[in-house]
């Protein structure tokens, strides 16, 4: 690594002026993870970094709405969404999703913003967070925007953030009546990246599933709503057949990337598999209250 | 603030004892440190995985290879050099020596300041709740059932001491 400026802007406002810029060796600096590794490698040489830990308490808090829903500060590191009580009851799974993320001391300083901006595909937390029906709030120079989680990413390592945008907070709708579970499956070592991550959500009534979210991530280009999955689970009974011609649309649908982890036909057995598991865990594990 | 210095004056406390430093931008905090010839926290894999260089910020542990020294400006540092500044071993370092928890010792102050972590959260971890927490924790001479160990041995002398 070479010498770069590293800034501290004390207010969101200051942050986006600095990042108002052509210049794409000015980046924003969250826990530095990502970032670090990239600079270390020499992937990525900073001029200026722009540390975002000084703009404010308040990017880093997470409330639950009296709707059921959560707003999380772009800030909060991932130690804290795992702790948080609040997320442990709106959204549990994405607390128990943390305690396979890495490990304690990247989850200490580790942002849910730097975590959704890298654009990574095999990472956790997108997924989860976009079949919760998750947003992202936006703030730029032209003012603030929402964005879906689903629609975040434009390519491999792409986001849809423009010049000077900064994410500042998650939002989660009402979680009550949805039933949701993450799985993923590694096939090198238990801390690799995943060849695969299915998050679901499905809101039964009734027996019947009245809605449903389903989201293939790192076996994917980027991550991705499986639209004809979902079609096969809406307004069905939550039960074995269903999900068994849900895995089968899935599995036509996905378009797989080979890699060292797994060919594209092993991935999409993959995804059949742990999508009947994710779904059957959702099941298992119950509604949000 | 002049916006083009690469290089910043830092004032933090370092085991106790307030220190300063001129650290350049780039410099992570496991180098910083061998400034203060503090040789415990080591970098092994520099990508986050393995603890080696495990270090304790405002309390909370982190991965000093992935740490930009000047972001420790105003902040505590502990490391394991300050564990026994009493003159006594801490009771986790007792027990990593009761039990035999190290070959090389590499790995051992990571492991031994993510113990102190873990047992200050969770005075009485079960085994899974010990391995989830050490999993970031590498050891290349593979002395983790006596680790293991060592971890359930510190958390009972520390209950017994919180008890007596
Ligand atoms: C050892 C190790 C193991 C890992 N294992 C896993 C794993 O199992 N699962 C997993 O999902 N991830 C894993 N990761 C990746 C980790 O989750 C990411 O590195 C981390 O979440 C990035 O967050 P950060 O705050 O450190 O980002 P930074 O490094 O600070 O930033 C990442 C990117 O986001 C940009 N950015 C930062 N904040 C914002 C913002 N608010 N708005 C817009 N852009 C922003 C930065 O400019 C940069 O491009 C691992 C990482 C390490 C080091
Ligand atoms: S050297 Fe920092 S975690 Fe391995
Ligand atoms: S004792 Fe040698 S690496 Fe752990």
């Amino acid at each position: 690594m070479r010498g770069f400026e590293l800034v501290h802007p004390g207010s969101l406002a200051d942050a986006i002026g600095l990042l108002d810029t052509d210049d794409d060796t000015v980046r924003p600096f969250s826990g530095g993870t990502a970032l670090m590794l990239m600079m270390k490698t020499g992937v990525f040489r900073p001029s200026r970094l722009v540390h975002l830990g000084r703009i404010g308490d308040a990017y880093s808090e997470i409330t639950a709405s009296p709707a059921g829903g959560l707003r999380i500060g772009a800030m909060a590191t991932l130690s804290a969404l795992e702790h948080s009580p609040e997320v442990i009851r709106v959204a549990p799974v994405v607390a128990r999703a943390m305690t396979r993320l890495a490990n304690v001391r990247v989850r200490n300083v580790a942002c849910v913003g730097g975590n959704l901006a890298h654009g990574d595909p095999h990472m956790d937390l997108p997924p989860v967070l976009a079949a919760l029906g998750g947003s992202v709030s936006v703030a730029g120079p032209q003012g603030t925007r929402d964005v879906a989680v689903e629609k975040l990413f434009s390519g491999y390592y792409e986001t849809v953030l423009g010049r000077g945008e900064l994410i500042t907070d998650v939002v989660l709708p009402s979680q009550r009546g949805w039933s949701s579970a993450y799985l993923k499956c590694t096939t090198r070592s238990a801390d690799d990246w995943p060849a695969l991550g299915v998050a679901v959500s499905l809101r039964i009534e009734g027996g019947a599933i009245s809605e449903a979210r389903v989201v293939v991530s790192a076996a994917t280009e980027i991550l991705t709503r499986l639209t004809t999955a979902e079609s096969a689970l809406t307004g069905a009974a939550a039960d074995e057949s269903t999900f068994a011609r849900a895995c089968e649309a899935a599995a036509a649908e996905a378009e797989m990337v080979e890699d060292a982890r797994g060919s594209a036909d092993y991935k999409t057995q993959l995804l059949r598999v742990y999508l009947r598991r994710a779904l059957t865990q959702a099941v298992q594990d119950g509604a949000v209250s | 603030m002049d916006a083009s210095e690469t290089v910043k004056k830092i004032r933090f406390t370092l085991n106790g004892r307030p220190v300063s430093a001129t650290v350049e931008s780039h410099v992570d905090l496991v180098d910083l440190l061998r400034r203060f010839d503090l040789g415990g926290a080591r970098e092994s894999c520099g990508q986050g995985l393995c603890g080696c260089c495990t270090v304790v910020v405002d309390g909370v542990a982190m991965s000093g290879c992935l740490t930009l020294a000047q972001l420790v400006d105003g902040k505590r540092v502990d490391t394991i050099e300050g564990l026994d500044q009493t003159g006594a071993l801490s009771p986790v370092q007792q027990a990593f020596i009761d039990e035999g928890a190290f070959q090389c010792g590499f790995c051992t102050p990571g492991f031994v300041l993510m113990t102190h972590q873990l047992l200050e959260r969770n005075p009485d971890p079960s085994e899974p709740e010990i391995r989830d927490y050490l999993a970031g924790n590498l050891c290349r001479c593979a002395a983790y059932p006596e680790i293991i160990r060592a971890v359930k041995s510190a958390a009972s002398r520390m209950r017994a001491s919180a008890a007596a």
